[in-house]
């Protein structure tokens, strides 16, 4: 400072940071703020002055470190006071700081994201054929039970002829195949085209699936295509999957509540499909239990298309985005992989499919109210 | 000319202009936005700088010497014993299934004892962040006991179907207010029952006395047993109950039928009165507050906590029909340029990129309205109907030299998002 900054005097509120006492004082701002009342006599260097934020023209100063106030509404010496205190205002968002911690933020938000799509599924698949077979079989019933009142508790289908069918279908099916625990096929009264597996070697199938099916083949290799799921321990490795990443969102969102986490494990077994890698591999192992029991590999295919072209008629967003051109794939893998059909195959005998058809007795659900979706859940 | 003028000795008062809100706001919701909601640390230390500061006693300003960094710590370190609790009670209902139907009650009384503690230990951060005349606040007592008073006190309002709920709450007031030092000097509270019985027991009698009632007559009409078939799945929409007709004609469907109507009037009702309680209760509490001679005194009218609400409504009903107007014309636009259907076209692209910055906007005004319009107004209704009595007893507060809260305190009410960022009273 070369030329000596002029003087600038006005009278203010003294504290002593002791007791709330208000000293009257003059304030005179020259190099240093010297701050003088009856019995104060305060001296402060310009760079240990601290300003803390008032509404103007009120104005509030403290010497830093310290509990000193002083408080005064002269505006001269408020200007003065912000030209000359260097260090007048440094809070955590000055110098960068706030910049810092918004690429922080962002860096750390998009690694726990990227965790969240590729790093959980990974662990899951990792995790999944570690869990013991009797963990996943209790669990399995947990969810089970939870699946069910979600789908809004649909009556359970278990007509004695049409059951018998089932067990043997299903018998004969999975002979020789290795699956994680006794294989639990029930059937439910619903207006939806679909089947559920979820863990501990559970399969729900929904009876409008049975309807919409032509042929046994046809349910036979939906069915089939669910054991593949079994097998692999899709299931499992899914609700650990959605487990993990509504958590890790949960995380990110600052809800530690956990009512996330509970809501993703149910929806999870029900809405989110698995990956394209998994239902490939579903579809492969679906199709060679068929071959193998003695059906129709391609009846999958012939099915998917139908169910997805109803779901196209019906314009459900999900129908028209994700499953139409997947669908066509998938198909065409299904026929490559079955091969030309043997004429004589049939996986079940006339009666057996009408007694099939009957599991769910006289009140069958009508197809005209339903909202059909892929089965490839 | 003096800091503390002798006009405003005595007052208390709040900025009538709010300059600068508008901006800490608008950074506020962008920044959360963008850091996946870490800057709100710093909003909401930034939004109490600003209201403390803003607000006058007895001609000095407050002082919140908060930092975001502290809150933000102190989440990080409540993350850190939630987070393996909450990996324990996955485990445990994955498990073991018999215990999963369990979880859910023990979870939620898990969480509101730590919910009672949290609350406690967030006022006592903030006390201790603030300053008035260079002068420290903080908060003694124990938040265990804080949340043991809270338990029984729940227990006893459960119990006695919410006739306990005024008495609560003036204990739970007591305990806070008794915990509550000025530097030296402890504040007291007077608060009983009795003061709020009135107004909690019109909202009581108007509100929610007809839903008891009605309750209390379906459960007698039907000897308290409820079949387990009285809802029904819809046979056409999965998913959903109905009720059962097999039990039309029966008293449990005529009082169902009661209960249904009375809480579809009441309920609503019972809301609406809710803020001439709240703001009953805040007169009487801090009427009831004093610090050593020096009373507080509290003159606040109960719609001064109704207008906030209705012109907050009323706003937000002229921003829909905005909205609406301008989807409408762009949907016009699609209707008459897109003719090709089916497809996603340029123009779709368009409108969806137009709606989007659009909705974002409309909350980010929401989040301006609530602050400006909502938060302010409470704010300055409580402050500026209140005033000391005896106010120079004040000058006598001394300084403390007890050791200053950490913002640990804090991070437990974030997580578990209990505490907003301003809370209206004391
Ligand atoms: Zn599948």
């Amino acid at each position: 400072m070369s030329p000596p900054p002029a003087t600038i005097v006005a009278t203010g509120t003294f504290f002593d940071g002791l007791s709330a006492r208000p000293h009257p004082v003059t304030l005179r701002l020259g190099s240093r703020l010297e701050i003088t009342g009856s019995g104060i006599r305060e001296d402060w260097r310009l760079y240990d002055i601290r300003a803390s934020e008032t509404e103007p023209p009120t104005m509030r100063l403290a010497l830093a470190g310290s509990p000193t106030r002083v408080e005064f509404t002269d505006e001269a010496l408020s200007l003065g006071i912000e030209a000359r205190c260097p260090d007048l205002r440094i809070d955590d968002e000055g110098r960068g700081g706030m910049l810092r911690l918004v690429l922080w933020s962002i860096a750390a938000g998009i690694s726990v994201l990227l965790v969240a799509i590729y790093g959980v599924p990974a662990a899951a698949a990792i995790i999944a054929p570690l869990v013991p077979q009797e963990v996943e079989t209790r669990f399995g019933a947990a969810v089970d039970g939870q699946v069910v009142s979600l789908l809004g508790d649909p009556p359970l289908c278990d007509g004695a002829a049409g059951k018998a069918v089932l067990d043997r279908l299903v018998t004969r099916m999975t002979e020789g195949a290795v699956l994680p625990g006794p294989l639990v096929v029930s059937v439910r009264r619903h207006t939806m085209a679909n089947a559920l597996t979820l863990p501990g070697a559970r399969v729900i199938v929904l009876s409008d699936l049975i309807e919409k099916a032509n042929t046994p083949d046809e349910f036979a290799g939906v069915l089939a295509h669910e054991i593949g799921h079994v097998a692999h321990r899709d299931p499992t490795q899914s609700v650990i999957t959605a487990g993990g990443v509504s958590f890790l969102l949960s995380l990110i969102l600052g809800d530690l509540t956990g009512s996330t986490v509970i809501v993703g494990v149910g929806q999870a077994a029900i809405a989110a499909g698995y990956s394209r890698n998994a239902e490939r591999a579903a579809d492969a192992y679906g199709v060679a239990m068929m071959l193998r029991a003695g059906g129709d590999g391609a009846a999958l295919a012939t099915i998917l298309e139908r169910i997805d072209k109803d779901a196209e008629k019906e314009g459900s967003p999900t129908g028209f985005l994700r499953s139409h051109p997947y669908t066509k794939e998938r198909a065409a893998t299904i026929r490559r992989l079955a091969g030309a059909r043997r004429p004589d195959t049939g996986i079940l005998s006339n009666e057996d499919w009408q007694a099939l058809k009957g599991i769910c007795s006289a009140r069958t659900s009508k197809p005209g109210d339903a909202k059909p979706e892929t089965p490839g859940k | 000319m003096s800091g503390a003028p002798l006009s405003r000795k005595g007052v208390i008062a709040f900025d009538r202009q709010t300059k600068g809100l508008t901006g800490i706001v608008v950074k506020g919701f962008l920044l959360s936005l963008i850091t996946f909601g870490i800057y709100r640390f710093w909003y909401i230390t930034n939004l109490r700088r600003y209201f403390w500061s803003r607000t006058v006693v007895a001609g000095s300003p407050g002082e919140y010497t908060g930092r975001g960094k502290e809150l933000f710590l102190g989440f990080l370190v409540a993350l850190a014993i939630l987070v393996p609790v909450y990996l324990v009670l996955f485990a445990i209902s994955f498990a073991v299934p018999s215990l999963a139907a369990l979880a859910g009650p023990i979870s939620f009384i898990f969480l509101f004892f730590l919910g009672q503690y949290a609350v406690y230990r967030g006022r006592r951060y903030r006390a201790s962040r603030t300053l008035w005349r260079g002068i420290r606040l903080s908060q003694d007592g124990s938040a265990i006991t804080y949340v043991g008073l809270a338990l029984g006190w729940w227990l006893l309002t459960i119990v006695t179907l919410g006739i306990a709920f005024p008495w609560m709450r003036a204990s739970l007031e007591r305990y806070r207010i008794n915990h509550t030092l000025i530097g030296e000097s402890r504040m007291a509270s007077t608060a009983t029952g009795g003061m709020i019985v009135k107004p909690w027991l019109l909202l009581y009698v108007v509100g929610l006395g007809p839903l008891l009632i009605s309750v209390l007559a379906f459960l007698i009409a039907n000897k308290f047993s409820i079949p387990s078939d009285m809802m029904i799945p819809d046979p056409h929409k999965p998913g959903q109950l109905i009720f059962n007709p097999v039990y039309a004609g029966t008293p449990l469907a005529r009082y169902g039928t009661v209960v249904g109507i009375v809480s579809a009037i009441f309920i609503p009702l019972a809301v609406l009165l809710f803020p001439y309680y709240r703001a009953r209760e805040t007169r009487a509490f801090m009427n009831a507050a004093a610090l050593g001679a020096s009373r507080l005194h509290s003159s606040l009218r109960a719609r001064q906590f109704y207008w906030p609400y209705i012109i907050y409504f009323l706003t937000l009903i002229g921003f829909f029909v905005v909205f609406a107007i301008v989807v409408g014309i762009a949907m016009v636009i699609v209707a008459s340029g897109g003719g090709d259907g089916g497809t996603f076209s340029g123009m779709h692209w368009l409108i969806l990129l137009l709606i989007v910055p659009l909705y974002l906007a409309m909350l980010l005004a929401f989040a301006v309205l609530a602050v400006r319009i909502i938060t302010v107004r409470l704010w300055r209704a409580v402050t500026d109907s209140t005033t000391f009595e005896n106010v120079e007893a004040l000058d006598a507060v001394l300084a403390s030299s007890r050791r200053t809260a950490s913002g640990l305190n804090e991070g437990l009410a974030d997580a578990l998002d209990v505490g907003g960022a301003i809370e209206i009273g004391f």
